[in-house]
């Protein structure tokens, strides 16, 4: 047993940063990839807390195989929104739809659902290098096509504090959505779902301005093996990845 | 209810039927969610952490049997996550005592399967109302009818379909009397005991004078060794745990009278459970007993060395949830790296040290190997392996011992029994024999006061007597070949082979070989496992933190001191069945008044049990005799076999089994050839005690208990209203049958059967009790009681009374039972799964390195007798002939494996899942692509030699080819082809039936890709068939596995 469990630890840093008023908290992300076994747990962990519709999934997990047999390398990397400090996509979707993105000072790119439109989304979407971000609700439901939609599905979703339930013609429906690091479950003292759900125990979640917390820690500790994607492109990205082979780690989603 | 015609994608059309759940009355009520309702004022608290709002129980997307938290929105599961109580989701788990007020906010993990489980509990295609059959078999037309009335006929038989007379329940339970049955059963096994063909003649005609009046009640009277005919009731089943186990049980066997009860185990790792058991025999009086239905895995989370063989814990395996953190912790802190012998580049594989792509099937030759290397440069564990008995265990500080050094006799050339002190005149009690230094030594193996060591490697002759150790018969059956030609049947470089041993070997006990069904699910699985076990003798690893470890759980059934209910007792009318089971387990073919010649019409297991492959054929071949009702629950013998197609012909007939009633959550693959179903509850809406598994080192007890109202209709039994389930079909039947141990007074005097919470929560104060006075959990405080009762406020009284369950318990256990129902389970905290360098919960006795009682074993196929020792077997018949149909052009083999996304047969409904993977492929190498013209993304059919068209032929008129994608892997071993298991289904969903005369039109994400759906293959009828059995998959005649990965075949572009 190398050490404490990390979802105690996290969860006691949450309750710390919740005592601090919300602008001075620093959400980040830090993702273990030598760690991830590629189960998608985080994915559907993710479609069940937000509800989301076919066609929204927003964390994903790429599986990328190299080499030869049998020196064959298997690349196991999650992706999510990765709320850039200097995310593209804000400006460009506020360009052709005001409002509908906005940078909150804890370091979440927060999606305002009646304003995201469809062009929002793909503005938003073309001026994110990351890819598997933004996501665009088309109403669509998994039960469609079967006896009958079920409930798990019409129930509402408590994005962002507020009670969501998808109906046509009505927000989240039609809206760009995407990741927002569970910040309804964070704000309550709950850790995201990815984040707890992790069965390699590769994701972490927390208040990088806080020393003591592990994700401060883990990235302090593990400097030479920290890394974020598209680094040189000045996104700024709130999600780092931790990785012994850097350049196998950059491959990116196709 | 109004019928839409709007465009598929926003159909909402409502059903007139309500036997499914997408048309019943849940969902109709469910229509009243506020869809007018959005954005509304920021909540102050989020619902789904409230405490009322959450309760704890057990998975079953799988059979890990994860903790889950579920978190409830209006009665509704709305999210599942991990059980912070259980070492499964949280390492360590939180200490049992914390108060579940306090950990609302806090959970464990849970793999994507198990985050899915929404969607098996509410998927639409559920059964919530009793079907009968309104056409042929498997035509899939069916009628619901009433409870009641479905229980009558099962019962009363009659002309139930139009098709002739089916034999009702009453008809088969032809001996009620337990007196009766007793001394009957005491005669059969008298008759088994005589040795000779004459006396057993002579015994049957004395049993047949003795019970003259009663001969009508007996299958066959010449043959009173096949029991009565209460045996030819038949009860299968597939995923089945504790609680429910000992139902269906009581029901089949202690009351009704029935041999037959039987799992499935041989579909999973069989061999492997088997192999442990036959190493773990005890001697006592004079006989090897005792052996546990059980096996061992790595202490992942200390050791620093693994040999994953066949097994693959990031994807399947039991599991990802509570394997994954000790292993990716492990390699990130440098404590542990691990080798991956896999045909496949799985994830695991991934992330190892190194990956060995052996050819599939030749197992036992790398572990061979191994032994030979480890042997010739002595770097076994001499210390370990010296030690005969306890006492020089002990002395060493060792928890177990083997008989590595124990005298063999040599007879006519092999290894045949332990010599014993007595033939050699050394003493007149039963003792075996050890060399010392040239001296013999009698000794007792459980012996504690005088330590018996031995030397390791013998060959000699003692009196006359031909005699080698244990050890030195291991040897030479590694030493049979040179590394060189070992290296050449399993195709691992010899370089790989060195290299894999020394660091094997080079961590001391901290070092672990880690099996799973690619070693066992092979017709020489028996002998794999027993090869890889072996290794880890030679390090002496069992027991040792690190090392191996097996499970151990606090027992539900109440045979402990300080447990309330010891069901031994509860069960005043129970009889003794007694006969030759269907699937001719535990036996030898030899002692029964069946035994002629060789080959067995069929494959006789002593050394096994739940031989799923041998049930329905077994009945459609009438031997050792037919069956009149099959009850199967939570299977799908038909999808889960390899060559399962053969069952549905057997299926499909009424004259071969006469009477077919089914438990399931919707109609599959299997259920689809039932005469009724009878719908069950999901496994978040019931009971069950799931047990735990090898590489868990705490005792636990995790347990499933309703979480969500039932889905499924409300009947009555035994005047009580109860949901539909397994547990009211049971009741039902032995309501109106009158079976004894049921109803009024079930229990015994003053203590009545008539409700399921009767069975299940006094097992839950069984638990709560513990092992010995003194274990027993606290009571739980008033806080706690009060959020036990607020979070079970949407529950019906059907499935939640506490003033019922508190008079089930008693006034002493009710606090406890809540302290326990309270935390999804009973777990010891973490620290208590170790004791210094030891892991605490041991196996703690003798591994048989030789096991005497295999050696005495007969093939009933070949007539010759068992090797007790590991060998390499190559691959083989039913009889032992080769199998060559590679040289007939089927040149490519086939595997399964296990995607963490998808179970056998029960998640192609879980649209999430789907979501990340929809179909699966038929994954190959690029060089076979090349040398059969095909390309990444072509459509192929699989054939082989005993299935050359390449269909499941339903037997209703439909055949499903078997046709996939193909897709290009570096990953995998070039010849060797594989596909996922859990796509390609046409039932369950993906196909249309008919119910009371309403079409319900089938999903084609849930179709085989062969029938114009988009979910892949499902190839298990290309698998082989035998072709002695000829209806049935190849089979591992020592062990019982069915074989999955032996199979030879084609593929034809289409």
């Amino acid at each position: 047993m190398e050490a404490e469990n990390a979802l105690v630890r996290m969860h006691q840093d949450l309750q710390r940063a919740l005592k601090k008023p919300a602008e001075r908290r620093s959400w980040a992300m830090a993702i273990d990839v030598r760690k991830c076994i590629g189960c998608y747990g985080c994915t559907v962990a993710c479609i069940a807390e937000n509800v989301l519709p076919p066609g929204v999934m927003y964390r994903t997990v790429l599986d990328i195989e190299l080499g030869k047999y049998p020196n064959v390398v298997r690349i196991l990397k999650p992706m999510n929104c990765q709320q850039c400090d200097n995310a593209p996509c804000v400006p460009a979707a506020n360009a052709v739809a005001p409002g509908s993105l906005e940078k909150r000072p804890d370091g979440v790119v927060a999606v305002n659902y009646e304003r995201a439109t469809k062009e929002a989304f793909e503005a938003a979407r073309a001026a994110c290098p990351y890819k598997r971000a933004v996501y665009f609700d088309d109403g669509r439901f998994y039960t469609d096509g079967t006896p009958a939609r079920q409930a798990y599905e019409t129930r509402p979703s408590f994005e962002y504090g507020q009670e969501w339930t998808r109906t046509a013609g009505k927000p989240p429906v039609n809206s760009l959505r995407k990741c927002h690091f569970c910040v309804h479950r964070v704000e309550n003292g709950e850790l995201p779902a990815c984040v707890t759900t992790c069965v390699g125990e590769a994701t972490y979640f927390g208040d990088l301005s806080d020393p003591e917390s592990l994700i401060a820690q883990l990235l302090k500790q593990n400097r030479d093996k920290v890394m974020r994607v598209y680094e040189s492109k000045g996104t700024q990205p709130r999600v780092y990845y931790l990785t012994d082979t850097p350049v196998l780690c950059k491959s990116q989603h196709p | 209810m109004t019928e839409s015609t709007a465009p598929r994608l926003t159909r909402r059309r409502f059903l007139k039927t309500t036997a499914l759940l997408g048309g019943s009355a849940f969902f109709l009520s469910r229509l009243g969610w506020p869809s007018e309702l959005f954005a509304r004022t920021r909540l102050a608290e989020y619902e789904l952490t409230k405490p009322e709002n959450i309760l704890y129980t057990v998975c079953q997307q799988c059979n890990t049997q994860c903790g889950l938290k579920v978190k409830l929105y209006d009665g509704l599961a709305a999210k599942l996550e991990g059980n912070p109580y259980s070492p499964w989701n949280l390492q360590p788990n939180i200490s049992y005592r914390t108060s579940p007020l306090d950990v609302a906010t806090l959970s464990g993990t849970l793999c994507p399967k198990g985050q899915a489980g929404i969607q098996t509990v509410y998927d639409p295609y559920r059964i919530v109302k009793v079907l009968k059959r309104a056409g042929k078999r498997g035509e899939n037309k069916w009628v619901t009818i009433p409870f009641d009335q479905a229980i009558d006929e099962i019962v009363n038989g009659g002309d139930l379909f139009g098709e002739g007379h089916v034999p009702g329940l009453k008809e088969i339970w032809a001996l009620r009397d337990p007196k009766l049955a007793k001394e009957m059963a005491d005669d059969v096994k008298a008759i088994w005991a005589k040795k000779t063909p004459e006396e057993k003649k002579a015994a049957v005609e004395a049993f047949k004078t003795k019970y003259a009046e009663h001969l009508d009640k007996l299958i066959d009277p010449d043959h009173p060794d096949l029991g009565p005919k209460n045996n030819q009731l038949v009860f299968m089943w597939g995923r089945l745990k504790g609680g429910r186990s000992e139902l269906i049980k009581r029901f089949t066997v202690e009351s009704f009278g029935s041999v037959n009860a039987h799992g499935h185990t041989t579909v999973c790792q069989g061999s492997l459970y088997f192999a442990s058991k036959a190493m773990s025999e005890q001697y006592q009086k004079g006989s090897w007993t005792g052996g546990k239905k059980f096996y061992w895995q790595a202490d992942q989370n200390n050791s620093e060395f693994i040999i994953f063989v066949g097994a693959s814990p990031f994807e399947g395996n039991y599991g990802p949830t509570n394997r994954a953190p000790g292993l990716t912790r492990g390699l990130v802190s440098g404590r542990l790296k691990f080798a991956v012998v896999d045909p496949r580049f799985s994830k695991t594989a991934s992330k190892a040290w190194k990956w060995v792509p052996i050819k599939p099937g030749t197992e036992a030759a790398l572990a061979l190997a191994m032994i030979r290397w480890i042997i010739e440069n002595k770097r076994y564990n001499a210390k370990y392996l010296s030690n005969a008995n306890k006492a020089a265990a002990i002395a060493d500080k060792e928890p177990t011992w083997t008989n590595a050094c124990w005298l063999v006799k040599i007879v006519d050339g092999r290894p045949e029994k332990f010599l014993r002190a007595k033939e050699l005149g050394l003493t007149d009690e039963d003792r075996f024999v050890v060399l010392k230094d040239g001296k013999p030594i009698a000794f007792d193996p459980y012996d504690t006061a005088n330590a018996v060591e031995g030397d390791l490697f013998v060959d000699t002759t003692i009196q006359g007597v031909r005699v080698k150790s244990g050890l030195q018969i291991l040897r030479e059956s590694a030493s049979s070949k040179t590394l060189e030609e070992w290296s050449a049947i399993c195709d691992v470089p010899v370089r790989d082979i060195i290299e894999l041993a020394r660091e094997f070997t080079s961590h001391g006990k901290k070092a672990a070989v880690d099996i799973h069904r690619g070693v066992s699910q092979h017709t020489n699985g028996f002998y794999n496992v027993f090869a890889w076990f072996a290794l880890n003798l030679l390090i002496g690893n069992y027991d040792w933190k690190g090392g191996m470890s097996q499970a151990s759980t606090f027992d539900h059934t109440g045979g402990k001191e300080g447990q309330p209910f010891n069901f031994a007792k509860l069960n005043p009318g129970k009889t003794t069945a007694f006969g030759i089971s269907i699937i001719r387990h535990g036996i030898k073919y030899e002692q029964t008044t069946l035994f002629e010649k060789y080959p067995a019409k069929r494959p006789w297991y002593p050394l096994s049990s739940d031989i799923y492959q041998e049930i329905i054929p077994s009945a459609g071949d009438g031997y050792p005799y037919p069956i009149k009702a099959l009850f199967l629950y939570m299977g799908s013998p038909v999808y889960a076999l390899p060559a399962g197609h053969t069952n549905i012909e057997i299926l499909a007939d009424p004259k071969k089994i006469p009477l077919i009633v089914a438990s399931d959550i919707t109609i599959g693959e299997t259920s689809m050839y039932a005469d009724y179903i009878f719908p069950d509850l999901s496994y978040l809406e019931r009971w069950e005690f799931a047990g735990s598994h090898p590489s868990i080192t705490q005792k636990v007890q995790p347990i499933r208990q309703p979480v969500i109202a039932p889905l499924t209709e409300t009947v009555k039994v035994f005047g009580q209203e109860m949901a539909l389930s397994l547990e009211a079909l049971l009741l039902g039947i032995a309501e109106k049958l009158g079976l004894p141990g049921f109803g009024q007074g079930g229990f015994g005097e003053g203590q009545d059967f008539t409700h399921p919470d009767q069975f299940y929560l006094r097992m839950v104060a069984n638990v709560a009790a513990g092992e010995r006075a003194g274990n027993e959990v606290p009571d739980a405080d008033d806080a706690e009681l009060e959020l036990f009762l607020r979070s079970r406020r949407h529950l019906p009284k059907t499935v939640f009374d506490p003033e019922r369950w508190r008079q089930i318990v008693g006034e002493k256990w009710w606090r406890k039972v809540v302290y326990v129902l309270n935390r999804g389970g009973r777990f010891d905290n973490w620290e208590q799964g170790y004791d210094g360098d030891y892991i605490k919960n041991k196996f703690g006795t003798l591994i048989n390195l030789y096991q005497e009682k295999t050696a005495l074993m007969i093939n009933s196929m070949t007539g010759k007798p068992l090797a007790g020792y590991p060998i390499y077997l190559p691959l083989a018949d039913s009889v032992g002939r080769p199998i060559e149909d590679d040289k007939q052009g089927f040149d490519l083999q086939l595997i399964t494996h296990r995607e963490i996304v998808a179970t056998k047969s029960r998640t192609i409904g879980n649209y999430w899942l789907l979501a990340v993977m929809p179909e699966n492929a038929i994954v190959m190498h690029p060089r076979d692509a090349e040398r059969l013209g095909l390309s990444e993304g072509d459509r192929v059919k699989i054939i082989s030699a005993s299935n050359p068209e390449g269909v499941w032929d339903l037997a209703n008129g439909t055949k499903v080819p078997m046709i996939g994608t193909v897709h290009l892997t570096e990953g995998i071993r070039p010849g060797v082809i594989s596909f996922a298991l859990g796509y390609g289904h046409w039932a369950y969903g993906a196909t249309d039936l008919v119910i009371d005369g309403e079409t319900i039109k089938g999903d084609e994400r849930r179709r085989a890709t062969g029938l114009g759906g988009v979910a892949g293959i499902h190839a298990n009828a290309a698998m082989r068939v035998d072709p002695y059995l000829k209806n049935t998959c190849l089979v591992d005649v020592y062990g019982g596995s069915a074989v999955f990965y032996d199979t030879r075949v084609k593929v034809v572009k289409v």
